[in-house]
């Protein structure tokens, strides 16, 4: 029996001797090919590879022609702008310049030759590997860059997707709509990063989240996260992965401060799983489900689940912001200092210390209590630690 | 100052995201256990690969199946390499689930089941999904949690580095690929020289050398559109200026032949 993924399994290789026969064996596999390809084909595979995907290029139609002679341009090309259409075209007369004299991108790339390695790159744009001209106008255009629409539109004239989430999203962004719009954070060209991105999202976000004084559509002033990083070392995974986009959707969204899945907005919340869908989308769940646990989590006295405790309950219980700073904290864990209490902004110290087999908070939501996690600790050590009731 | 803060802050990350598994860190040896395999029998988490790759996944939830496409993806890719590929689900999770999300993946791996989450708390498994790869001799040589962006990019240049096909620079470069930078003076320089380049072999010597100025301008360091003016200069009988710009263009590439040629050339036509 072949054994999966090693090396060398291949039953039927296709060797010199066999290639004589190859109009036979040709017309054989592709008759086998398509009956297996016809039963084997699973279900969800091309929905799934087809949600993965890039979407699907379109060529558009565009009005390639100069601009009628009164209208005004914001860029002319070079070649037009001099007259010297047989640069692309087989005449030299503007009135009557005939055909190109090779392929759209050739012409274009013979000139903005950079365009070569910035489209080599590792992730690029179909639509201007397929043609330039789906994007430019090559005599002159009301756009910058030539771009035959504004540049938003013409993204969003393909991807239409996030053409609809962006009409539909209750949280903006205003990345969208500021500056160079897309192009903040995507090189419609190529970039090294998928999806086009100039660099990991987190480099991207701190040109803005890097800055004081940053407000979200209400108003409310966002965290410095360069700041905050810099101050705080212990980083959340995806922080550390440079990775915003795990928890936040950059093109809008309809959860709080542009979550991806519910996560609850208020400090206290009665415990629903699916409010915590962010969380579990990669943190076990199970960790608040059993109250007793040996394995799930460290927070435990002995089996007794902490986590379970604080945040199950049906009044008043902790969100995981009560304990855990989301993007950085000086402790591990993204353990806290303390918690914003009250409108005044008091900081309610949390005093956690970690120890060698578990830890203790003190003076805070509760009286000092400690929490042992390690059954090899010596009993006289175990006495010491006062259990954990409610916090 | 704005890049160096993010440079720095880069690097802080960089150190951040070599982390492990709670109770496995990089270079301990990570048992080979037996484990029984959704559909039939049992299988062992590693194998005799010089590379072990073993994915903690949690049907169901959206960065799992994100993740197994991807990683179904790097599992075709690399076929024929010797690298070892198992997925490990909780026995919390029901059978039927499991075979769902494979069968609509098209993961092709063994999937393990862990029975009683052993492994999981064994190891210390506090996410899913995230990928342990472990060298020939069992040893945990690289641990990934899962990423929205790059994540096959990463997982590739991760078995290809404990495979000793990319160098440590290489990993970090896929790690931490650089900016897509594009444009600036030197593109736009190169672009003008490219126009004036046409210009000049369509016959067109005053638009070839305000383009080529426009070049020089931007990029003064473009050797190539000095040996341009110089050509353009040349064809118009300007040899004594046409010199000039030869030299200039000597002075920043001294090997450049075609400069060497038109210098000989207005010099002989100068004697």
């Amino acid at each position: 029996m072949l054994e999966p993924n090693k090396p060398g399994n291949n039953a039927n290789p296709i060797t010199p001797a066999s290639y004589g026969l190859w109009p036979i064996h040709f017309g054989r596999c592709v008759m086998i090919g398509l009956v297996v390809l016809v039963c084997s084909w699973p279900a969800g595979t091309a929905e799934a590879e087809k949600k993965e995907g890039p979407p699907v290029p379109k060529t558009r139609k565009n009005n390639l022609s100069p601009l009628p002679e009164g209208v005004q341009a914001a860029i002319s090309h070079g070649p037009y702008e001099d007259g010297d259409c047989s640069l692309c075209h087989k005449n030299k007369d503007r009135k009557d310049p005939g055909p190109i004299t090779g392929s759209i991108n050739e012409l274009c790339l013979g000139c903005h030759e950079d365009f070569q390695k910035v489209m080599a790159r590792k992730s690029s744009h179909v639509a201007a590997k397929e043609s330039c001209v789906n994007c430019h106008n090559p005599h002159n255009a009301k756009q910058s860059k030539l771009l035959v629409e504004e540049a938003n539109a013409l993204c969003l004239s393909c991807h239409e997707s996030i053409r609809n989430l962006v009409a539909t999203a209750k949280v903006k962004h205003a990345a969208l709509t500021m500056d160079a719009k897309c192009a903040n954070c995507h090189n419609p060209h190529g970039a090294n990063v998928e999806h086009l991105l100039t660099s990991l999202p987190f480099d991207l976000c701190v040109n803005c989240h890097g800055k004081d004084g940053v407000k979200d559509q209400d108003g409310k002033v966002l965290t410095n996260m360069t700041k905050l990083i810099a101050d705080n070392p212990e980083l959340h995974g995806p922080v550390a992965a440079k990775d915003c986009s795990a928890c936040h959707t950059p093109h809008g969204g309809d959860n709080f401060r542009l979550l991806t899945l519910e996560y609850p907005p208020q400090f206290y919340s009665s415990y629903e799983p699916k409010l915590y869908a962010l969380c579990f989308d990669c943190h076990e769940d199970s960790i608040l489900k059993d109250a007793q646990t040996t394995t799930l989590t460290r927070f435990r006295n002995g089996s007794t689940n902490l986590h379970y405790l604080h945040v199950n309950k049906v009044e008043r219980g902790r969100t995981c912001r009560a304990c855990h700073e989301v993007h950085a904290s000086k402790q591990k864990h993204q353990i806290r200092d303390g918690v914003p209490y009250g409108a005044k902004g008091w900081v309610l110290k949390i005093n956690f210390t970690q120890t060698p087999t578990g830890g203790s908070c003190a003076k805070t939501c509760h009286e000092t209590r400690g929490y042992v996690n390690s059954a090899a600790v010596p009993e006289a050590k175990k006495a010491d630690a006062e259990p954990a009731t409610s916090p | 100052m704005r890049r160096r803060i993010v440079l720095v802050i880069g690097c802080v990350l960089w150190t951040v995201v070599a982390s492990a598994f709670a109770n496995a860190k990089i270079g301990d040896r990570i048992e080979n256990v037996e484990m029984p395999m959704i559909g039939r029998g049992k299988h062992h988490l590693l194998g005799d690969s010089n590379v072990n790759v073993f994915i903690f996944i949690k049907p169901g939830l959206e960065h799992s199946r994100t993740a197994l496409l991807q990683i179904v993806r790097c599992e075709k890719e690399m076929a024929g390499k010797s690298v070892h590929w198992s997925a490990v689900v909780s026995d919390r999770i029901a059978t039927a689930e499991v075979e769902r999300e494979v069968k609509e993946t098209g993961l092709a791996m063994p999937v393990l089941v862990d029975a009683g989450d052993a492994l999981y708390a064994k190891l210390g498994v506090a996410l899913h999904p995230v990928v342990g790869i472990a060298d020939k001799d069992h040893k945990l040589v690289a641990y990934q949690p899962f990423s929205k962006v790059n994540y096959a990019e990463v997982i590739r240049a991760r078995i290809r580095h404990a495979l000793g096909e990319l160098t440590e620079k290489e990993l970090e470069h896929a790690l931490n690929p650089p900016e897509a930078t594009q444009g600036g003076d030197a593109s736009v320089a190169l672009r003008y020289f490219k126009l004036a380049e046409k210009q000049f072999q369509a016959g067109n010597h005053e638009k070839a050398l305000e383009n080529i100025k426009k070049s020089l301008d931007k990029n003064a360091g473009l050797a190539d559109a000095h040996v341009l003016r110089g050509n353009i200069l040349a064809a118009q009988g300007n040899s004594s200026e046409a010199l000039k710009a030869y030299t200039q263009a000597l002075a920043l590439d001294p090997a450049n032949t075609n400069a060497l040629k038109g210098k000989s050339a207005c010099q002989h036509e100068t004697r």
